[in-house]
Formats: C-alpha cells, structure tokens, sequence
C-alpha cells in the first residue's frame, strides 16, 4: 500500500510525502521535497561578510531574525569582534520576539485547525474569534519588538556585526513594555484554550538537543547538550553532527556520530531545561501534568505554548533593564578586520541553527555552512512518522492522511530553511 | 422558510460579486506571503472581500481550478514544477502580479547568475545529476505581467493600496487597466521621515535611483538603500554612479547591485543610454 500526500499545505515551503507499507509493516517513509534550490552557501563564497547576515536572512520569511543572529554571531568570532553588555541584550529581545510570532503562528494558524476538524483559517478566525484574536495580539507584541529594534519585521535591519546602526530610544524601549505587560493576559489565556486542546496520544523514545548555558533558558547562547548525556562546544557541531548528501535529493538530513536521528525545537528545549523557565511558563507547566522526559512530538505545540509564556515575560524584564541602560553602548564601534573562521548556534523557534564561516584577510568569504532546524529533525521526523502509521491504518484513506498531515505540521517544518 | 431562501440567495449573490484571487508560490522563502499575514486583522478583512482561491499558507482545501480574477505571484520558478505552476497561473487569471523582488528582478537567488557557471552549486551538492539548477530569471520571462509589488519583501501599506485598485480595474471594459506607482526616489519619503542623508554623511547609498514607495524603510535604520524596489523609469544611473565614485570602488558598486537582482538592470539602462 501507498500512502501518498502531493503537497502539505500550511507548513513553510513546499514539499509532499510518500510511505510504503507492506502487510502492515512500514518499509519506507520519506519527504519529497518540491523546494527549488537557491544555493544559499554557494552565492555567499566570494562576497564580503558585511553581505551575509542581508543574504542568509533571506532564507526565510518566518524566522530572518535567527538567521540574521547566528551569521553575525558566527562573523563575529571568526574575526574577534566583542560587543557591549547592551547589545547582547538587545539581541536576546529579538530572538524572544521571533519565538513569541513565530509560535503563535504555528500554534493557532498552522496547526490549531488540525486538532479542530476545520481545513480552512478563514473559517477558524470565524469560529474561534476571541482566541484568534488573542493570538493576533500575542504576535503583533512579537512583531512590535521586532519592528523597533530590529527597523523592520520581515528581515531586520539594524543588527549587524559589532552592534547595531540604530537603537530604541528610551520612550519606545518604553512603550514596548507597557505592550508586553498588557499581552501577558492573552498570552495566558490563549495557553488556557490550548490545554482544552485534545491532542493524540504518541510516543517514541528519542534523543533531544539543544543549547543550555548557566542562568538562563538557552536561546540566544550555549554549549550543545542533550538528554542522552551530549555535551560539547557548539565549535564541535561538525564532528557530531553530520549532514548527509545523497543523490538526487536536494535536502541534506542531519545524522548523529551514532547514525541516529535526533529531535530539537520547542519539545526538545523543555524536556532538557524547564527548570530555566520563566515563572509563569514552569507554572503552566507544571498544571499541563505532563511526566517528563515525554515522548510525544505532538506536544511539540504545547511546548511552543510554554516557550510563548517565557519569552513574553522575560522579554519585558529584559526591557526593563534596558531601561535603565544608556543603549548607545551598543552602536557598532570601530573594530578591525581580520582573516579567520568560527561556528556559531542561537536557538530558532524550530532548534538549533548552526552556522560555520570562513573569512580572508581582506573580509571575503572563503566558505560558509549552514545547518537548520529543519534540516536536522526531517530524518527524526520520518523515523516518528514509521511509527506512527501501523496505529492508523485501519482508518479510512482520507482520516489516515488527515492524521499524517497534522502529524508533520505538529513538528512546525520549514523547508524554505531546510533546503536553503 | 422564504427568509431562509432570500438570505442564502444573497450570500450566493455576494460571493459571485467577490473577486476570485490566489497567492502562488514558487521558490523564496515566503517573507512576502508573510509581510501580509503580519498585517493581522487588516489582511483577514482584505481577505474577506474577496473569494480566496488558494493560499496554500492557510488552508488545506484542494484548489477547484476555476479562473482568476487576480493570481499573486511570489518567487523564482527554479524548478519544472515552479515553471508549469507559473504559466498555469498566468493561463487561469486576468491579472497576474509578482509578489515582491524574487518574482520581479530575481531577487538573492539571481547572484549565482554573476559567479562562474556550476561552481556555485558544487559548493553544496556532492552529486548535482537531476537537480533543477536554472539560471534564474524574472518571471516576465516566462509570461505576461500586469503590475509589480516591488521590494525585498514588499511593503504591505502599498499592497493594502494598490489591491483594491487593481481589483477595481477588473471592472473595466477592456479589463486590462492597472494602476500605476509613482516615478519618486526612495529620498522623497527619507526626507519627510527627517532622516540624516546618508550621502552627505559620505556613505553609500543607493536612494536617487530607486523607485520609492517603502517609507524609506531601510535609511531610517542607517542601513544603505541597496536597491531591492528596482530602477526608476527616470532613475539616472550616471549620475549615480559619478555620486558614489568618492565612497565606493566600482567592484563594491557591481557587487552591492547583484544582491537584488539590480545590475542586469543597470546594465540595459547604461547600454540604452
């Protein structure tokens, strides 16, 4: 039998699916992905490093933030360049606003109606007002912090390496946190509505990674950790990780040294360090009553929920240490350019985005690798998906695509970024 | 009974008077399709007015096939797929429009056009057999185009602008009107805004020659205008050129233009000059 889906509408880019299943036994489970190639890498080797961060980005229109942040971190240690207290700080806002619009998206409009019975937004938002509502509010907050920071929500401006061209004045800085205060009532409620969600029951032991650092829920910094006892310096990610690159496929999937697929996004941050979470975030945690480690990739949309909740509330505390800071120490300073090579990782909303950068004397690039989220759990994901057919076979053509649709976009794929 | 009856021909009634529109999807990464979902409510009612065909970002109905009153076309067609999707589009509907700087100028994508023939790919790919690696091209190569959003992505105020325009020019009798953007440089709006001129700080800056309409989105953060809303009919690239000459050597000038699909542009101008 053939399990077949042309194209999964509601997820970033394009791709379809296909299993084979013999006398109930899956023998084969793979993604076809319909991306065109842009060669991402490839048109960056020869340009200058100050080009990057405009042309990575530009890998994605959902999350140009964490692009735009993992290429300047990676520019930055290849050449030495250290920034001010302020700047990191600005920084750690933007990528809790890219999480905060990134997941409300997901959550409400790409998944939600999955788990509703309903194939259509428009009809959602009608059915649903008030939730939908709210989850336009939560994501305009993410987006504002985006905008004023960043100059612009759709591939950010301001950031760039050894600081920013342009900074919040302190009024903005301001009225961000009167917004962010007045959004943490929806924010808490829409996470209400989402613990009414009835999500199906799966699970599969699997290994989680992520970064995890001292003090903090790791987003915007860390070493690679992972529940199977993985710890390493992000520079070591190569000698870990392996991409491979076999014949007619244009996406590379990500393998352990070990061989294995492995998971990283939301579910994966929470399974390794909830006890980092905000306040608000570990209490609505701790009242889903959910026994960890768990193993069920559809709560992959839950954990998105509780990554919200953090980000929402330790965006405004951020801010308002900002505040009280003099945000001209992070407009970039004179620094030198030398020739050099250096990783970098920042959490993206989907897992660990890797970037590697090689440049010459003279700030040319001689190479440069890019690993996405995506990328990474597409192998982990198929290997989930194996497991998950046998249960529903007996349920009719249109239930069992249905079901294998909401699965995939449970993970919150993004294969503009995956193929790059 | 009868009510019933009058209301369900009414709704009937409005949906026939609805504009039938699709947003289409070749290879980008959808910053356009997302600039107006990150319009919020102000998207949704637009969305309301008319009959959404197919935005695949939304929903999971299949599409029915009709024609179009209006097709959105975002990205590059790099594969067989993107370019059958392409002229589909263009087959079905009145009025197709690109979506943003990848559907009108090429966009990142069209750099590898200016590096040196299958390098670019070899960087990436171990086995390039069976991959679609086309030069990239605008879309007006492949089929007519009607109007352009410009921009990298495109700027939603105008979109919000310009729709009800271009539906509204449907009407029409010979239902081929469209409007038409304005012949400014990106200055007019950095002036209003009371922004410094990056010029006259003797920085980079590609303003007087491109098309306006983006509220100056990228002087306003100090961050040089690289051209992604393309050429202005009466942009004047010699005097550009001799303008940045003091803070910019021409390699820096040919490489900044290539990120936005710019220079093959420039070159048609400067040859026709």
């Amino acid at each position: 039998m053939l399990l077949k889906i042309n194209h999964i509408a509601k997820i970033e880019g394009h791709t379809g699916f296909m299993a084979s299943v013999l006398k109930g036994e899956v023998k084969d489970a793979r993604f076809e992905v319909q991306e065109g190639i842009r060669l991402i890498e490839g048109i960056l080797i020869g340009r200058h490093y100050k080009d990057m961060p405009v042309v990575a980005q530009r890998i994605c229109g959902i999350c140009p933030v964490v692009h735009n942040l993992t290429s300047i971190k990676a520019i930055e240690n290849a050449l030495d360049v250290k920034v001010s207290h302020e700047t990191v700080l600005l920084r750690k806002v933007l990528g809790h606003a890219q999480f905060i619009h990134s997941h409300a998206l997901h959550l409400f409009f790409l998944s939600l109606a999955d788990f509703l019975d309903i194939e259509n937004d428009l009809k959602l938002v009608e059915q649903y007002p008030q939730e939908a509502k709210m989850a336009l509010r939560i994501r305009d907050y993410g987006m504002a912090l985006v905008k004023i920071i960043g100059g612009r929500v759709v591939h950010p401006l301001t950031n760039e390496v050894g600081g920013f061209k342009k900074v919040p004045t302190l009024l903005e800085i301001q009225e961000l946190i009167k917004q962010g205060e007045k959004v943490m009532e929806d924010v808490l409620n829409l996470a209400e509505f989402f613990r009414g969600i009835k999500l199906p029951d799966f699970k599969r032991k699997t290994e989680y990674v992520c970064l995890k650092t001292k003090g903090e829920y790791a987003i915007y910094e860390g070493d690679l950790v992972s529940n199977k006892g993985l710890h390493i310096q992000v520079s070591k990610f190569e000698e870990n990780f392996h991409e491979l690159n076999r014949p007619r496929e244009i996406i590379k999937r990500v393998e352990t040294d070990g061989k294995t697929s492995y998971m990283v996004g939301a579910i994966a941050r929470v399974n390794n360090q909830s006890e980092k979470l905000s306040h608000k975030a570990e209490g609505y945690l701790k009242g889903l009553g959910i026994k960890f480690p768990d193993f069920n990739p559809f709560h992959n949309i839950l954990y998105q929920m509780v990554e919200v909740i953090h980000c929402a509330e330790d965006s405004v505390k951020i801010l308002r240490n900002l505040a009280h800071m003099n945000l001209q120490n992070a407009i970039t300073k004179p620094y030198e350019i030398k020739e050099g090579s250096a990783a970098a990782a920042v959490e993206a909303p989907r897992g660990t985005l890797y970037y590697f950068v090689d440049i010459d004397t003279k700030g040319y690039i001689k190479n440069v690798n890019i690993i996405t989220p995506t990328a990474q759990f597409l192998a982990h994901l198929e290997d989930d998906i194996k497991a998950f057919i046998p249960g529903i076979l007996d349920n009719s053509e249109k239930d069992r695509e249905k079901k294998m649709r909401a699965f995939i976009r449970a993970y919150d794929p993004c294969i503009s970024c995956a193929v790059h | 009974m009868r009510n019933k009856k009058n209301k369900m021909s009414e709704e009937i009634k409005t949906s026939i008077k609805k504009p039938k529109v699709a947003i289409v999807s070749l290879t980008s990464c959808e910053g356009c399709q997302f600039a107006l979902l990150d319009l919020g409510e102000r998207f949704l009612d637009l969305m309301n007015k008319v009959e959404l065909i197919d935005f695949r970002l939304l929903e999971d109905e299949e599409d029915s096939g009709v024609d179009l009153d209006l097709v959105l076309v975002e990205g590059n067609p790099v594969t067989k797929e993107n370019e059958k999707t392409l002229l589909a589009a263009r087959k079905r509907s009145k009025l197709l429009v690109a979506l943003g700087n990848c559907a009108a100028m090429g966009g990142i994508p069209e750099i590898k056009n200016y590096q040196q023939g299958a390098s670019t790919i070899k960087h990436i790919y171990k086995y390039i057999q069976g991959i679609d690696n086309p030069e990239i091209k605008e879309i007006d190569n492949f089929v007519k185009v009607d109007f352009v959003f410009p921009g990298c992505p495109i700027t939603a105020e105008e979109f919000l602008q310009y729709i009800p325009l271009l539906l509204a020019g449907i009407e029409l009798p010979d239902g081929r009107q469209v409007p038409k953007i304005p012949d400014q440089p990106v200055c007019v709006e950095c002036k209003k805004k009371g922004n410094r001129c990056l010029l006259l700080d003797k920085k980079p800056c590609f303003g007087p020659m491109i098309q306006g309409g983006c509220d100056a989105v990228c002087p306003s953060s100090r961050m040089m205008c690289q051209g992604c809303r393309g050429l202005r009919p009466t942009g004047n690239v010699k005097a550009m050129r001799a303008a940045l000459k003091n803070f910019m050597t021409d390699e820096e000038f040919e490489n900044t233009t290539e990120i936005y699909g710019l220079r093959d542009d420039i070159e048609e101008r400067e040859k026709n000059l």
